[in-house]
């Protein structure tokens, strides 16, 4: 059913307005009746003319006369032709999927919003977000808005699809074709505008080349819009290519590059910079080089650099040595299959390597040996001093003609005479007894040194020494006069005055040195019972000595908890001695010894071993004291600088204690005479034991040959040229070179270094460290 | 470890340090990057040695220990060389074979950290991650009841005026008579609060004046940094980009001689004087740069000798009380430029904050108030001072907004916020609440180390090390082998970011509100909180 004429629908029933729910009703209804032509009277009623869907192939046609109303047109489906004959209100097109709308006259906001098929012609201006939101789905043509005149404010927003094409007839040049802010958020479309644009969102739009084609398709359709708004008049002025601008959505790639905004090197140079002056905040203050530097590096730049201490800490065992024995050195030696020199090394610091270093010492260097940390066997270094006693003698030194006086013929003497020898200097050695040695000779028990061993190394010392005068009176008189005669007097007259008690019967007791002098000699027979009182490692030679000469019930008695130890303790106890502490003597009698408790220990002889204080009653006043002994500055020199006192003169020690005396002594005495100051190689500190890795050895290994001891020496702050620091360094930094005197080093290239510490970390001898770099 | 160790008090085992190494010998490569680069020297290679033991049940065949060493990466258990959990050596590693990961509650650490009777000082912020901020939320969204704006399309004005207001009846009274008027910046409303050319190495601190500058020059954002106390740069007193600095002058005084003898070169006033009372992070102490950080450079900027440490009194020693330090520091700093500059005094949280702006209402050369909490960042402070003391920023700009409300003047001296923005992550969420809170603007130090220059500081205690000079990042060293690891240029562009990321941010909060023109300061009936006592103490609406 067609019809040519417009059926008109009047939007007022006599004077009462027909409500938009019941002109939608009516509209429909026709449609229905098959109407295609409605010419519709509005009273403003909302939504006229979208939604005929029921005219699914066919076109319908409305004509709009009176107000249209808000949103007319909306939700309008293809073939809805609507004609609006004056001007339009609110979203006119809203939503809408396909009608084509014509308004004769202008439009008020929200033109086309949310459209997505579909045209809107207006013969007239449009007000603010006109083509707000539209969007083209592929499967239909875009949607198109055509406006004659301007646009109003945010024109564009949103826009996604669709070609908009404003005229911009009739402008007011003081506003803009688009108005204010058009095209933000735009993702998509094209919009046509006859006039000028500045303010459209540049982030999202851009302003493009109109190619010839859609210049065509301008033209054509220009034809067709203004026809369609009876404007045919316009065309010719509307068709200055030049007075129309393309402006279309940028691409989400284009959006990526940003604004044009400078980039910050830009900035940097051409506005920081050149306000500031080159180098920026700072420049005039410091060097400034633009760019970083990377978090690994290498040369000045690193915040930490490895150094190579060789011979810049003492061992451990060097260290506790009181004869400063360089013990790691000696070992090294051995590994270097040097053993021979390594032996002969000890001549260069004691006259006793066999009968001190070998069996007589209780070894500070092994009580203090690294390997102890991780519960290892110390080195068992009286395997070196036990061979030590064939060696051959050292050379002296360049003579001098210095004259040096030496009481005593001690280990303290003896060491102090021995490296003055060595120094080239001339020794003479006084001593009251008749036997050269001291203690070594007269008192210690056989069992504690072969006495092979001892004569060899004596023998050995007089054949260095030639000038050992025994038997000599030593008193004031004529230690005045060998001061006089020498230009130094070194006093090493030991400690063999027995310290005494002052208890009732003190004579019947015996002391110990002379106890032990005899027994030496097996001229005492101490009887069954024997009380030593002074529970020491002396007391403990006399009961080892007491036992073997008959005595069995051997008591040893102190006021405290006894201070022997080692070896000499060992043997007291295998033979039976027993220890008793605390015990207070009240006298000796005939029985024995009475305790101040009332006990009695039964005695045949009694022993007092309480210790020994020297007797220098042939010192001069000049000679200052301090709690009977010699009062001596750091290195043995007495308060008469020409005297020096070493050994037990100057403080009870061990026999070792007394050889390094002597070294220092005669060291200190070889400065003076050369004029130099006693620069002691001792100041070296001690290596730290942490440095050390213990966990290259095998822990459940004894060394028990010299070969084995020297390759399980751990070699404390002296390189054992092993190279595990040129294999783990990452960066291939670490060199060894060969340096003048045979000797070598361990070099670091610094620009290839990163300064990680690995070869401190892997080091076995802790001879690399990291330390923090230069400051810059 | 030797095996005859004894135990000492501190003897530490790796389970009681807070950050232990996790390390895989599988995946090493032995390269050294990680040893070369920990901060702290807490890890070193280290020789192992591994026991193979052979066995038999057979009568005649023999057993075996054999003893094989290998290498790999040891962390170290003292005191001094703790991890801290930086991770850079996580970063270098090529194999993924190290990281440091937290000690849940075994650190026993914390109870060592005061060897020789020194207690623990560090850098960073309070160890506490909750803030109430984040519980804020902006609760009133008009959808309809208002024009809600559009973040994205709507034109907005985020800017705040930092400077004294006077009331509209004394305003014109003084133009009238041609009386003085005080000067009033109009700024961006996020302020980059005081950290020193010396606690900030020379890369950092050029790079946020540098994205200060450009956000000004040319994204027109009016962004200022303040100085904190350390001097400024001569070159930057005398340029242009001294109108984007607020200077900042604190109890010592440090650097202000080089100002003085600037002032007659400046091209420009700068934006602001700031006199620093306060840190919210170290309450009642002062700034102390330590010898070793003052290098030829700092001296030369602070105007002192090399080599000797920085002290700053805990007060400014001439002044006694709240009149005097107004009347006298307000005064002469504002006298400085010829009274064309705003002076204001930034001071910690605290219970007395309110005495502080009674005071400053009274006075109208006083420009505004900065009020530091205690959630603030520092360089160098005592823990106990960071940890414990302070006063949280909410509550107390809240009372002072709500007395200045009470008095009428709540349009008239700005307060600004600082202490903890962002701590979470959530600066323009925490911004926005203190601004409806009631504070014109906010501070912001630490989380703009954390953006623009990748700082890895937290509250769980990791790194914070700034005090001595050893970053990782060479944000807070004078080492130039540590700050040169930093570009100014690419601290700069990530203010940038930062900023107009959080002005989208801060844009997308109120712009539901339906403001864009005027920032909602003190606008409290936006905001609620599902905490009923919080909303009592802070006057907002409590919302569950």
């Amino acid at each position: 059913m067609t019809e040519n004429k417009f059926i008109k629908i009047p939007g007022k029933k006599g004077d009462k307005r027909i409500p938009s729910r019941v002109l939608e009703e009516i509209i429909h209804q026709h449609v229905k009746e098959g109407h295609t032509k409605l010419e519709i009277e509005g009273y403003g009623q909302h939504g006229i003319g979208g939604r005929l869907w029921k005219i699914e192939n066919s076109r319908i046609d409305i004509r709009v006369t009176g107000q249209s109303g808000q949103r007319s047109g909306s939700l309008g489906n293809v073939n809805t032709h609507i004609e609006i004959m004056g001007p339009a209100s609110d979203d006119i097109g809203w939503l809408n999927a396909g009608a084509n709308i014509i308004v004769h006259g202008n439009a008020s906001n929200g033109v086309m919003n949310g459209a997505a098929q579909g045209k809107v012609f207006i013969g007239g201006s449009i007000g603010a977000r006109g083509m707000t939101m539209t969007k083209r789905n592929p499967r239909f043509e875009p949607p198109e808005l055509w406006v004659l005149g301007t646009a109003g404010d945010y024109f564009g927003e949103f826009m996604a699809g669709g070609i908009a094409v404003i005229c911009g007839h009739d402008a007011d040049y003081s506003i803009e074709t688009l108005g204010h802010r058009p095209l933000v958020g735009m993702v998509g479309g094209k919009v046509f505008v006859r006039g000028e644009s500045q303010d459209f969102s540049q982030k999202d739009a851009k302003i493009s080349l109109i190619s010839d084609e859609q210049w065509n398709w301008l033209l054509v359709n220009l034809e067709e819009f203004l026809k369609k708004i009876n404007k045919k008049n316009l065309l010719k002025s509307f068709s200055q290519r030049s007075q129309w601008q393309l402006i279309e959505a940028k691409s989400p790639y284009e959006k990526s590059l940003g604004s044009e905004k400078p980039a910050m090197s830009w900035f940097r140079e051409h506005v920081w910079d050149k306000e500031l002056g080159r180098g920026g905040l700072i420049g005039d203050l410091v060097e400034t080089l633009k760019g970083t530097i990377p978090i690994i590096t290498r040369g000045d730049l690193r915040r930490y650099v490895p150094v190579w201490e060789q011979g810049k800490y003492m061992a451990p065992c060097q260290a506790a040595c009181p004869t400063g024995i360089p013990v790691q050195k000696r070992w090294n030696m051995v590994r270097l299959d040097n053993i021979d020199e390594a032996i002969s090394m000890g001549l260069e610091y004691t006259p006793f390597p066999a009968t001190v270093c070998g069996y007589l010492c209780p070894s500070p260097c092994m009580a203090s040996c690294t390997r102890h940390t991780s519960y290892m066997a110390p080195i068992d270094v009286r395997l070196l001093g036990k061979v030590g006693e064939n060696i051959k003698l050292p050379k002296s030194g360049q003579k001098s003609k210095k004259k040096i006086a030496v009481i005593g013929a001690g280990p303290a003497g003896i060491s102090a005479a021995w490296h003055l020898t060595l120094q080239g200097h001339t020794p003479t050695i006084f001593d009251s007894g008749d036997t050269v040695g001291g203690k070594i000779s007269s008192i210690i028990p056989d069992s504690r040194i072969p006495q092979e061993t001892l004569e060899a190394e004596l023998k050995r010392v007089k054949e260095l020494i030639p000038d050992i005068k025994l038997n000599q009176t030593i008193n004031s008189k004529s230690f005045l006069q060998i001061k006089t005669d020498y230009d130094f007097t070194i006093v090493a007259a030991g400690a063999k005055k027995p310290r005494s008690l002052p208890i009732p019967g003190i004579e019947k007791a015996i002391f110990a040195n002379d106890f032990l002098e005899k027994s030496k000699k097996d001229k005492i027979n101490p009887g069954k019972n024997i009380v030593i009182i002074g529970a020491g490692n002396v007391g403990c030679d006399i009961a080892t000595e007491a036992y073997r000469l008959g005595a069995r019930n051997i008591k040893m008695i102190d006021v405290q908890r006894p201070a022997a130890f080692g070896k000499e303790r060992e043997d007291a106890e295998a033979i039976g001695a027993t220890f008793r502490w605390p015990c207070f003597t009240e006298k000796i009698t005939e029985k024995g010894v009475e305790l101040q408790d009332g006990e009695v220990l039964k005695a045949d002889t009694v022993i007092i071993s309480i210790g020994d204080i020297p007797d220098l009653d042939f010192l001069d006043d000049n000679i200052k004291k301090k709690n009977g002994f010699i009062a001596v500055g750091k290195y043995f020199q007495s308060s008469d600088e020409k005297v020096f006192a070493i050994g037990d003169v100057a403080g009870l020690g061990l026999i070792t204690d007394a050889i390094g005396a002597g070294k220092k002594a005669a060291q200190n005495i070889d400065a003076i005479i050369q004029g130099k100051e006693f620069d002691q190689e001792e100041i070296l500190p001690q290596i730290d034991k942490q440095r050390i890795n213990l966990e290259y050895y095998n822990p459940l290994n004894i060394a028990d040959n010299i070969a084995d001891c020297g390759s399980d020496c751990a070699s404390c702050g002296q390189c054992r040229d092993c190279g595990i620091c040129v294999a783990i360094c990452p960066e291939g930094a670490i060199e060894r070179v060969e340096t003048d005197q045979e000797d070598f080093e361990y070099r670091v290239d610094s620009e290839l270094c990163i300064g990680c510490g690995f070869c401190k970390g892997a080091c076995p001898c802790g001879i690399w460290d990291l330390i923090p770099n230069t400051p810059m | 470890m030797s095996s005859d160790r004894t135990l000492a008090p501190n003897s530490l085992s790796l389970n009681d340090l807070p950050w232990q190494i996790k390390y895989s010998n599988d995946r090493c490569t032995l390269c050294g990057q990680c040893t070369a680069s920990c901060p702290v020297k807490a890890i070193e290679l280290s020789v192992f040695q591994k026991r193979i033991i052979k066995t038999s049940v057979n009568q005649n065949q023999d057993h075996s220990n054999q003893y094989d060493t290998f290498y790999g990466i040891k962390q170290k258990t003292r005191v001094e060389n703790a991890c801290i959990g930086c991770a850079i050596c996580t970063f270098v590693c090529p194999n993924d074979a190290i990281t440091p990961v937290k000690n849940p509650g075994l650190d026993r650490l914390k109870f060592h950290i005061n060897q020789q009777g020194v207690p623990r000082r560090r850098g960073g912020r309070r160890n506490a991650s909750f803030s109430v901020l984040d519980s804020i939320k902006f609760t009133r969204i008009s959808m309809l009841t208002d024009p809600a704006l559009d973040a994205g399309r709507h034109e907005f004005e985020m800017r705040t005026l930092l400077g004294r207001i006077l009331s509209p009846r004394e305003n014109i009274k003084r133009l009238r008579e041609k009386g003085w008027i005080p000067p009033v910046r109009q700024i961006y409303p996020m302020i980059i609060g005081g950290m020193s050319f010396g606690a900030l190495s020379p890369t950092m601190w050029e790079g946020l004046q540098m994205g200060v500058a450009y956000l000004n020059e040319e994204l027109s954002m009016p962004v200022r940094i303040s100085t904190g106390e350390g001097g400024c740069p001569p070159r930057l007193l005398r340029s242009r980009f001294l109108k984007y600095v607020i200077l900042q002058i604190a109890s010592g005084y440090f650097g202000w001689d080089e100002i003085i003898h600037a002032i007659p070169h400046m091209k420009e006033d700068p934006c602001a004087i700031e006199i620093k009372y306060g840190q919210g992070a170290k309450p009642g102490d002062g700034g102390l740069l330590m010898w070793h950080k003052v290098n030829k450079l700092i001296a030369a900027i602070r105007g002192v000798p090399q080599g000797v440490s920085l002290p700053s009194p805990p007060t400014h020693q001439t002044q006694y009380s709240i009149e005097e330090s107004v009347a006298k520091m307000i005064l002469s700093m504002s006298m400085a430029w010829g009274f064309r500059v705003p002076v204001y005094p930034k001071i910690s949280a605290s219970s007395t904050s309110l005495a502080v702006l009674n005071n400053l209402t009274r006075n109208d050369y006083a420009s505004a108030l900065a009020i530091d909490g205690e959630d603030g960042g520092t360089g160098a402070a005592y823990s106990v001072s960071l940890d414990h003391m302070g006063h949280p920023i909410a509550s107390c700009i809240r009372d002072n907004y709500l007395n200045l409300t009470k008095i009428g003047k709540q349009n008239e001296i700005p307060i600004f916020a600082g202490g903890g923005i962002g701590k979470n992550g959530n600066l323009a969420a925490n911004a926005a609440a203190l601004i409806m809170l009631g504070a014109s603007g906010v501070q912001v130090g630490k989380y703009v180390m954390q953006a623009a220059a990748g700082c890895v500081g937290t509250e769980e205690d990791r790194c914070n090390v700034c005090n001595v000079g050893i970053c990782p990042k060479g944000i807070t060293s004078q080492d130039p082998r540590l700050y040169k690891r930093l570009d100014p240029e690419d601290v700069a562009q990530r203010i940038v970011d930062l900023f107009v990321s959080f002005d989208m941010e801060l844009k997308k909060i109120v712009a539901p509100l339906g403001r864009s023109t005027s920032l909602p300061i003190g606008m409290s009936d936006a905001l609620g909180i599902d905490d009923f006592n919080a909303a009592k103490r802070l006057s907002i609406k409590y919302v569950v």
